[in-house]
């Protein structure tokens, strides 16, 4: 599945076995919100995000409003995804149970962070929001921030 | 992700790119051509008409390291020696421009580092005095003897150099493969902090070319130049002519320890990017100042000189 942002003019391709891996996990988890990491590779021209994986955080706090994530001990992960794969952590990914796909403050806040952050390399994050229910996916959005905003993709 | 090097390295090099400080450059030049106007309204007859030269003059600049210089060529008869040419020089600048530059004795030139300007700039020239060998001989020749102070440059221990600074520039002229391959060595002299001599890399990469099969896409003629230099430097009879004089080889300038120092960074170099292309980033950056400048509207930004992986940070918190 391709989607894409106008503000950057670029595109995202995700399989939907994959989206839908994460979704499931998701629901698992409902009613309280849950998440974790998106790993991808780039085009070479950097025009094109291919979502590859997902990674789920060692520790974590889940309740209906609000999902915090560790990557403690998962650094070693990213580094040997990069070496020897060439991808890379680009963003975050998290449910909002029983609710819409639209971004909180929380989230953008969290976002300005990740792309602030020294040993994040990349300099615009992906946050995917998936709206679900107690069984089923009802939506999601994909964003890609940059300079502190957040634009969904289409 | 297979990293296309060529287009990577077709970016580092747009980044770097000289347009990208016009503005700077300009200024530059504005002081460039002051100086010019005060030598020749100072020296008059007493010199042919000072050129440009240096990295902007050659093509061969990048936008975080560039030099423009002043070549002055003296008549045979202005001064007995060149040591008293590059003295009254050196006097007549610090006169003149002492007080909004300084003016300091280097190799084979006078810099003059002007005082920080208001948008924070630092412009600086060097200004190289040379002599004609004979009255009036330089009109037909373009040959110059060059003053050199304390000479570290050639292993003999000559206080002066005879070259041909336009001869030099000529040599590299039309070159724009080979400038695009000096262009990405210094780019990795500049931030691995290397000390070769630009010149040393001007002149091999054109030998290089003239020697091998260097061909293919950027970077296979990068790897190529880089082999070049790699099996070469540590033959004991290997040569770069100045094509200012063929009598001066700058090899000289590197002792044997510098040139398996050169050769070993080459190979390594080699081995590292292609065991994985993604060390090409460390070796040669993007310029970040100017990267935003390409990126912001458009593309997935990656952040300078990241050959390392992305990884979050330790805690965040999601509504
Ligand atoms: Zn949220």
């Amino acid at each position: 599945m391709k989607i894409k942002n106008h503000t950057r003019k670029v595109e995202l391709n995700i399989d939907e076995n994959l989206l839908e891996d994460i979704a499931s996990i998701g629901i698992k988890h409902y009613p309280n919100e849950f998440g974790g990491f998106l790993i991808g590779e780039y085009s070479n021209n950097f025009k094109n995000l291919n979502i590859t994986d997902f990674i789920l955080p060692n520790s974590y706090k889940g309740s209906p409003y609000l999902f915090e994530r560790s990557a403690l001990g998962l650094e070693e992960k990213f580094e040997n995804i990069f070496k020897e794969k060439g991808n890379y952590y680009i963003g975050e990914w998290h449910t909002h149970p029983s609710s819409s796909t639209k971004f909180s403050k929380t989230d953008l806040d969290a976002m300005i962070n990740i792309a602030n952050c020294e040993t994040v390399t990349i300099k615009n994050p992906i946050l995917l929001i998936l709206s679900v229910s107690k069984t089923t996916l009802n939506h999601y959005t994909f964003y890609i921030y940059d300079d502190k905003k957040l634009t969904p993709y289409e | 992700m297979s990293l296309k090097k060529q287009e990577y390295l077709s970016n580092v090099l747009s980044t770097h790119r000289m347009s990208h400080v016009e503005e700077l450059v300009n200024k530059f030049k504005a002081k460039r051509d002051e100086v010019k106007t005060t030598l020749q309204d100072k020296y008059g007859s007493d010199i042919y008409s000072p050129f440009d030269s240096g990295s902007f003059k050659k093509h061969t600049a990048i936008n975080i390291k560039f030099d423009l210089d002043i070549v002055v060529p003296f008549k045979r008869n202005s001064f007995d020696t060149l040591e008293k040419m590059f003295d009254d020089l050196y006097e007549y600048l610090e006169a003149e421009f002492g007080d909004v530059a300084e003016v300091r004795k280097q190799k084979v030139s006078i810099g003059l580092l002007f005082k920080t300007d208001d948008d924070g700039d630092d412009v600086n020239l060097d200004v190289v005095p040379g002599r004609e060998f004979n009255q009036d001989q330089y009109s037909e020749d373009r040959k110059l003897n060059l003053h050199l102070r304390n000479n570290t440059i050639f292993t003999s221990d000559s206080t002066y150099i005879q070259t041909n600074i336009q001869e030099q520039i000529e040599h590299i002229n039309g070159k724009s493969d080979e400038r695009m391959v000096i262009r990405l060595l210094k780019i990795w002299k500049h931030y691995n902090n290397e000390d070769f001599k630009s010149f040393l890399i001007e002149l091999i990469t054109i030998k290089a070319f003239k020697k091998d099969d260097i061909s293919g896409n950027l970077w296979e003629k990068l790897e190529g130049v880089m082999n070049y230099i790699k099996e070469n430097v540590i033959k004991e009879d290997f040569k770069l002519k100045d094509p200012g004089n063929s009598n001066n080889n700058v090899m000289d300038t590197l002792d044997n320890a510098e040139r398996t120092n050169l050769s070993n960074r080459m190979e390594t170099l080699i081995d590292r990017i292609n065991n994985n292309a993604q060390n090409i980033k460390s070796y040669f950056p993007l310029n970040d100042d100017f990267e935003d400048e390409e990126s912001s509207s458009e593309g997935y930004g990656i952040k300078i000189g990241s050959g390392i992986a992305s990884t979050p940070p330790s805690t965040e918190r999601f509504g």
